[in-house]
């Protein structure tokens, strides 16, 4: 038994022992990051509706860390990667990313999915004057100095693709059907493919918009209508799928269960990539399209690396996403650490202004096979084209892609 | 099945007698074709089709092969020619000798133009050499709606070997429907009538397209059967938009219905606002997939009935939790609902989080049964979709069993009593309590339910509850607390009102329109459709 005093002694004893770990190495660990690491931050979600496929991303950007630390750091430093969780609630991505700026006084932010989250993030990167890394292809119309947009903007993804379908390669298509997530970034996608049509003398009957909200799941009706528009007549139709998230599977097991194949009407999923497919029976989806800067059957040395890479690292650190699946998005986001601590290594130092000035002339040989290359022009990134198609192993193959990487247009002429 | 038929296949032409040497010479240039660019592949697939209408018995079953690998990627070119990997082995195209594919090989990859030329290829070989008339019939219906582009005689070549009797009679109204444009006018006034049999819109754009051809100016008999046929498939049409209409807001307002049920007995009985009760529904859907990888495991060959074995396991797992729940956790929180809405909420994260932990965040990959998948054209462009009628009928039985249930058992009486007046019930002598942990475990229960109806149709993934609840407490608010039928009406009703709205006003504004409508109707009726009479406390 205790004495009252022995165990107020044993407690205050513990408390101290407790205190003692936590409480002082706060110091060591700042005087630490001055001399020995530098940190990034990640704001990819881990929880809500984008958890999935942004969740990935931190595990990304932790392996590519860890690769550019195992040969040695940049500029005598290693990086240390910090990681959140901005739970898919877009003003929470501007919270969270302020208080990694100015708290945690990262040197970069790797992060955003959808493009509402990035719009959200863009005034606080500007103010704080930092540097955010964007691994999604999006809408374009925006040029940030604080942002730097790693993947395409339509005049060198969706265009292209579009493009493909239109032509004598592709079906021919004559007639659109567009379906989205009713957001920024399918919203301005679909205006400048009207824009884009009209240029192109195509009449506004050839062409149908509608949108769903974010999350939405009973697709039921608008399969029905995309029927209805299809069997007008007037020429092939297609269908350009804007929708993201869980409504992408959703929408496809739908579409294949009333009946419509993919040479019938063929989808276009502009957000489609190889987890959507995941929980899907791909058989009767075969053939459907989706058009990205990576895909993961594209056929290089680097590619083969990067898939050996990831599986192992999945396997070592127990990762909770599958070894076999990579998509675009975590190439881009790879990209975007290595082209980063190219830069600092560049410029010798980690601040931004130094970091940005770098950008010019940086290139480096992606997982896709292309070379990536950056100019002193903006912070876009000239990334290469692939068209891919669904197959039965709930995968993309290559059905077409570019002959190189093209110099990428932030600004639409259309619209 | 598919094996068997194979290694028949091969085996059949290995036994037939040698083929002639401007045959052997075919087939290496048709090979030569399907290894080239994009357009000797599109030559090749034009090539098969045609060999599915003239070609002899033994070149249809080895083009019929070709076709379906080629579909399949299971066709690797290399420098002697290809090889096609079976589920016997990988086979030589020309000598179906055991051959493996050299390292260079390829495997030609089909664009969308020419899939579709392989499809119809295939099609057209399995209508002539399929030995089972369900393919064969399937076969007919992909081909049916480019008969006009194929060559006339496949059809009737087709029905002459034909020995079903059904489908005999099929193949030759698919031949005389393709005769629309021939040059007979007799001809195309019957290939009109065929057409108005089957009206949908892509008849009408078909028959529609008549109107400008000068015969239909100069032939007054052809005019008369167009109009006819128009105005039938007009109507038809109609038809068949009515009942999509009706059959997508059944199917809305059962999932509705499977969403809100457990929530009715829950919120009705103990006024719990349960904000885990779409936790229960994901739940559901997750012991579903449990279950489904148990007979994967065990009982392989009945892995399609894992939907109907589930049932029994997804109730009792998912009240047991609702039983725990209710026990640890809200017993002690009642008459404090701000608590129990916060407790249940924090209850739904961590289940959230739980399941997200153990599983992962990834959608699950659900089998799926033969009983749910596809549909069957009905009239006009109606669909009827067997995995949106697996969950109508398990809605109106989970409808049937809970009436059952309230109306007709002990429990069912003692549930009512006490949501009509819990102090009174409690008085004469109905334990409350145990009572009270009974309906919350068939509640959640229903949940679980609803989470193994909905896994054929959305995604099962950690966050799919959470787009359910709002839905079912609005049919439960709408309905009127604690009413069976208020719940049945009201689902019916939003269900409905959203899939007449949305091809009108699109998505967005349904969901919105519908919210702006319940709450007008909340201001007029705030006790909701069905209120229960009686005093309340």
């Amino acid at each position: 038994m205790f004495s009252r005093r022995s165990f107020l002694q044993a407690t205050g004893l513990t408390a101290a022992a407790l205190a003692t770990p936590v409480g002082t190495p706060a110091i060591i660990r700042s005087a630490h990051a001055a001399s020995g690491t530098v940190k990034l931050g990640c704001l990819f979600s881990s929880s809500g509706t984008m958890a999935n496929i942004e969740g990935r991303l931190n595990h990304v950007v932790r392996m590519a860390a860890d690769e550019i630390n195992a040969k040695g750091g940049i500029n005598g430093r290693t990086i240390e990667v910090a990681v959140s969780d901005p739970a898919s609630d877009w003003p929470l991505y501007a919270q969270v990313g302020k208080q990694m700026l100015e708290q945690d006084k990262v040197a970069a932010l790797f992060g955003c999915w959808t493009s509402v989250s990035r719009k959200s993030v863009l005034p606080v990167v500007e103010q704080a004057n930092g540097l955010l890394f964007y691994p999604l292809h999006f809408e374009g119309d925006e040029n940030s100095k604080n942002i730097v947009y790693v993947n395409s903007p339509p005049a060198s993804s969706v265009l292209p693709a579009v493009d493909y379908l239109m032509g004598e390669d592709g079906v021919s298509a004559k007639r659109f059907f567009m379906l989205g997530s009713d957001y920024v970034w399918p919203r301005t996608i679909n205006k400048q493919l009207k824009g884009y049509w009209k240029s192109k003398g195509i009449p506004e009957t050839a062409w149908k918009e509608e949108y769903v909200p974010l999350g939405f799941s009973n697709f039921q009706t608008l399969v029905n209508q995309i029927r209805a528009f299809a069997d007008q007549g007037g020429g092939k139709p297609i269908v350009v799928l804007t929708v993201v998230g869980s409504s992408i599977p959703d929408f496809l097991r739908e579409f294949a269960n009333q009946g419509i194949k993919a040479t019938d009407v063929p989808v276009l999923g502009l957000d489609m990539v190889e987890a959507d497919l995941e929980g899907l029976n791909t058989e009767p989806l075969v053939g459907h399209l989706n058009c990205w800067a990576y895909l993961q059957n594209a056929k290089s040395a680097a590619n083969a690396a990067f898939l050996k890479q990831w599986a192992d690292y999945v396997k070592a650190k127990n990762v909770p996403f599958k070894g076999n699946v990579v998509i675009d998005p975590m190439i881009s986001a790879y990209d975007a650490v290595h082209l980063w601590a190219m830069a600092a290594a560049k410029a010798n130092s980690f601040d931004v202004p130094e970091v940005r000035k770098a950008f010019a002339g940086l290139s480096f040989d992606c997982p896709s096979g292309y070379k990536l290359g950056m100019t002193a022009e903006n912070n876009y990134v000239s990334r290469g084209v692939f068209i891919g198609s669904v197959n039965e192993k709930q995968g993309f193959d290559v059905l077409w892609q570019s002959k190189d990487a093209s110099k990428p247009v932030p600004f639409s002429p259309y619209g | 099945m598919r094996r068997l038929f194979v290694a028949a296949v091969f085996a059949i032409a290995a036994c037939a007698p040698s083929l002639s040497v401007a045959g052997e010479a075919e087939r290496a240039d048709l090979i030569g074709k399907l290894c080239g660019d994009t357009t000797s592949l599109g030559d090749g697939g034009r090539a098969l089709t045609g060999i599915a209408a003239d070609g002899s018995k033994d070149e249809r079953a080895w083009a019929a092969l070709i076709a379906r690998a080629v579909l399949d990627r299971k066709l690797s070119c290399d420098s002697k020619g290809a090889v096609v990997i079976s589920s016997d082995g990988s086979l030589d195209v020309f000598t179906h000798a055991q051959r493996t594919a050299s390292e260079e090989s390829r495997s030609p990859l089909l664009g969308l133009k020419n899939r579709a030329l392989f499809e119809t290829a295939e099609a057209a070989l399995a209508l002539r050499t399929a030995p089972d008339a369900a393919r064969r019939n399937a076969a007919l219906r992909t081909l049916e709606r480019q008969a006009s582009s194929l060559p006339e005689h496949l059809f009737e070549a087709a029905a002459k070997q034909e020995n079903d009797t059904g489908l005999k009679a099929q193949m030759a109204a698919v031949a005389q429907a393709a005769a629309l444009n021939s040059a007979d006018p007799a001809k195309r006034i019957a290939a009109l009538a065929r057409i108005a049999a089957t009206p949908d819109r892509r008849a009408l754009t078909q028959v529609r397209a008549l109107i400008a051809d000068p015969a239909y100016a100069a032939n007054p008999e052809l005019k008369r059967a167009v109009d006819a046929a128009i105005s039938t498939i007009g109507r038809g049409i109609a038809t068949g938009d009515v009942m999509a209409t009706l059959y997508n807001g059944l199917s809305f307002a059962s999932i509705l219905f499977m969403a809100a049920i457990g929530l009715a007995v829950i919120f009705g009985l103990m006024g719990v606002i349960n904000l885990a009760q779409g936790e229960l529904i994901m739940i559901g859907g997750y012991v579903t997939w449990l279950v489904q990888e148990a007979m994967r495991h065990l009982v392989p060959g009945l892995l399609d009935w894992y939907l109907i074995v589930a049932i029994p396991v997804v109730f009792l797992v998912t009240a047991a939790i609702g039983i725990g729940l209710e026990a640890i956790l809200l017993r002690h929180l009642y008459r404090r609902p701000l608590m129990s809405l916060l407790a249940t909420w924090a209850v739904s994260l961590f289940l959230i989080n739980l399941v997200r932990v153990t599983f992962g965040t990834q959608n699950l990959n659900f089998v799926t049964p033969f009983y749910v998948t596809g549909g069957v054209p009905v009239i006009g462009d109606f669909i009827f979709t067997w995995n949106r009628m697996f969950a109508i009928v398990f809605a109106i039985l989970t409808l049937a069993l809970t009436w059952g249930l309230m109306r007709l058992t002990p429990l069912g009486l003692n549930i009512r009593a006490v949501t009509q007046n819990r102090t009174m019930a409690g008085c004469i002598g109905i334990p409350v309590r145990r009572v009270d942990m009974m309906a919350f475990g068939l509640g959640s229960g229903l949940a679980g339910l609803a989470g193994l109806a909905l896994a054929p149709i959305y995604s099962v993934n950690p966050q799919m509850g959470q787009n359910f609840i709002i839905d079912s407490f609005m049919v439960v608010v709408l309905g009127g607390v604690g009413t069976i039928v208020g719940t049945v009406v009201a689902a019916f009703g939003i269900g409905q009102v959203n899939v007449l709205i949305e091809p009108l006003w699109g998505a967005v504004a349904a969901k919105v329109i519908v919210l702006l409508m319940i709450i007008a109707f909340l201001q007029w009726r705030p006790e909701g459709l069905f209120a229960i009479k009686g005093r309340r406390k």
